[in-house]
């Protein structure tokens, strides 16, 4: 049961985790791969809160959203007052960067991790309620990124990733809505991450390596860059494939490998074959039309 | 002699120097390599990482489990990684230039090929660190106060044979002037009858050769895990900003530059942080000269020309 439980957990903090980086990627277009780094942000600053300040989990979890949020500004805006191509390199260079930060430092944990993170729930309870808190975050995340996107600022939002020139002939200032949807996209990264720490107790900083960007956009793609319950199909049933490939019985050694051969090729398969992904994004009504 | 003063005698700085000049040859060829394709292409290639992986696995293949020569363990390493680079451009970027894709998808397209072959390869020979050669320690000399071991003339001079050849054959041949034209200007360069798809493919060609030399030269040196050409590839990008894009040459100086920082670094900074100067350049970069560094333009900025 605690299997499942763990199960159930990890869908809703990829599912928070995916459809942030949807935010960033597939809806606002912007091309950013450190999502990973926003998640471990959350997931320290919770574990260190929790562990020097014995801070109550949900404001650690809030505390770790507004540091992601914030670091994420260190990137978008030296970057984005270039261009959008600047945003890409930047922020490999702060997910590598910060990661050395992470492994070098005595506070982090070094090399070998945090770990003896307190859990706020202990008991036979804890797997279901844990459930319960990540799958309760991924639904609000998921409701909150659709009120968003399908709201006038969502139609902003594509107005400048389809036609940036126009938008800012319009008046609008594209740099700082990309800047805003950059620091919420990751701000939901730091939620989760601070989920993960508080459940699993322990982080280590090669879990937010550039590989784990992969997966993420593996996620994204597959499900539908842009949509807003891609995002949501393409988590579950990513996760859902490591379990089907465990009944190959193959060793430890060869199964990360041949798990992330399947996510990248799926991703090239779809890049060429379906684009759009498993679910289409929602083209505008009509009637939506008309209102506009 | 205290500490101090010990790093800061003559031979002590002249051997750094040395050295950070020998070990910038590999990270010269891999950058040159990733600033030719992003000049003609117009294309951040990611999947340089691949290549170079590929390029170092096949040579480690053909060394250790085949036994076979170096110079065809070499050969061998350079036919593979031609053969995935043409698949990459064939298969790939031509369907996505033809669907005119966005930016996003060929920059997803270019990682994740890179990731699928760190993959690749994990899974075919495993994280543990491997060098090309069981020995990596080759016979050294003193010329004056400083060391000189055969890698690194070796690597000096491999690095200064392929980047005058690319300077002869950009300059004096009829294909490596079109390459100039289609990194110009692709659609202007079709209508003077230019082969702008030839070009590419010219151009990734080169940087398979500069990808799988500077894998030669590193793989010699140090082991090896199928992740590792990531990190090196994100040296030949921050060298390819701050020599501003689009100049190979720019990128040809920072990257030296960069190389020997690091090397001097070891004087003032514990070497657990060394890796972090990378990263600290680049947003120096960013933030100041998000055009790359002109020396021309930089004195005329500080008021001295």
């Amino acid at each position: 049961m605690e299997y499942l439980y763990s199960i159930l957990i990890l869908v809703g903090i990829y599912v928070v985790l995916a459809s942030s980086f949807n935010l960033i990627i597939g809806t606002a277009g912007l091309v950013s791969i450190a999502h990973p780094i926003f998640f471990a942000l959350g997931a320290y600053t919770a574990g260190l809160l929790a562990i020097h300040f014995g801070l109550n989990p949900f404001a650690a979890a809030a505390v770790g959203a507004v540091v992601a949020g914030v670091f994420s500004l260190m990137i978008s805006l030296p970057s984005l007052r270039v261009s959008g191509d600047y945003l890409l390199i930047t922020s490999i260079g702060f997910q590598l960067g910060l990661l050395q930060v992470i492994k070098n430092l005595e506070l982090t944990g070094s090399q070998g991790g945090l770990n003896n993170i307190p859990t706020p729930i202990a008991g036979p309870e804890r797997g279901w309620i844990f459930s319960a808190v990540s799958l309760a975050a991924a639904a609000a995340t998921v409701l909150v990124i659709r009120w968003i996107v399908r709201g006038p600022y969502g139609r902003a939002i594509r107005a400048m990733r389809d036609d940036e020139l126009a938008f800012l002939a319009l008046g609008r200032d594209a740099t700082r809505m990309k800047i805003m949807i950059f620091a919420v996209g990751c701000a939901f990264a730091g939620m989760a991450g601070a989920i993960y720490a508080f459940y699993f107790q322990y982080v280590s900083p090669e879990q937010f390596e550039i590989l784990a960007s992969g997966t993420m956009l593996t996620m994204v793609v597959v499900g539908g860059m842009g949509s807003t319950w891609g995002p949501v199909v393409g988590a579950v049933l990513l996760l859902a494939l490591p379990q089907a490939i465990t009944f190959l019985r193959l060793p430890l050694a060869y199964m990360a490998p041949l798990q992330g051969m399947i996510f990248t090729l799926l991703v090239i398969l779809f890049l060429f074959l379906r684009p759009q992904g498993l679910v289409a994004p929602e083209a505008p009504s009509p009637v939506r039309a008309r209102r506009k | 002699m205290d500490s101090r003063a010990a790093m800061l005698d003559p031979a002590v700085l002249a051997q750094i120097l040395w050295t950070g000049l020998a070990t910038s040859s590999y990270m010269v060829l891999f950058t040159i390599a990733f600033a030719l394709v992003l000049k003609v292409l117009k294309l951040w290639n990611f999947a340089q990482a691949g290549m170079m992986a590929i390029a170092f696995y096949v040579m480690y293949a053909a060394v250790n489990h085949f036994n076979w020569p170096t110079a065809a363990a070499v050969a061998l390493g350079f036919a593979a990684t031609l053969a995935a680079t043409l698949a990459y451009e064939v298969l790939g970027l031509r369907t996505l230039r033809a669907r005119r894709s966005s930016s996003l998808l060929f920059f997803i397209f270019t990682l994740v090929c890179s990731e699928f072959t760190a993959y690749a390869l994990t899974l075919i020979f495993g994280t543990e660190p491997v060098p090309l050669f069981p020995e990596i320690l080759s016979p050294t000399r003193i010329v004056g106060s400083v060391a000189v071991s055969n890698w690194d003339l070796l690597a000096v001079c491999v690095t200064l044979v392929l980047g005058i050849a690319l300077a002869l054959y950009l300059r004096l041949s009829r294909d490596g002037q079109f390459l100039l034209a289609v990194s110009d200007s692709a659609e202007l360069a079709e209508l003077y009858g230019i082969d702008a798809k030839r070009a590419y493919v010219v151009a990734l060609t080169i940087a398979s050769v500069f990808a799988c030399a500077g894998m030669y030269l590193y793989g010699s040196r140090t082991a090896v895990i199928p992740t590792a050409p990531l990190q090196l590839m994100l040296f030949a990008v921050i060298a390819t900003l701050l020599g501003g894009m689009g100049s190979v040459v720019g990128a040809i100086l920072a990257a030296v530059f960069l190389s020997l920082l690091q090397s001097y670094s070891v004087l003032i900074i514990p070497s657990q942080w060394q890796g972090l100067i990378l990263y600290v350049f680049l947003f120096v970069t960013i933030l100041f000269f998000p055009n790359g560094i002109h020396p021309g333009a930089l004195l005329r900025r500080l008021g001295l020309a």
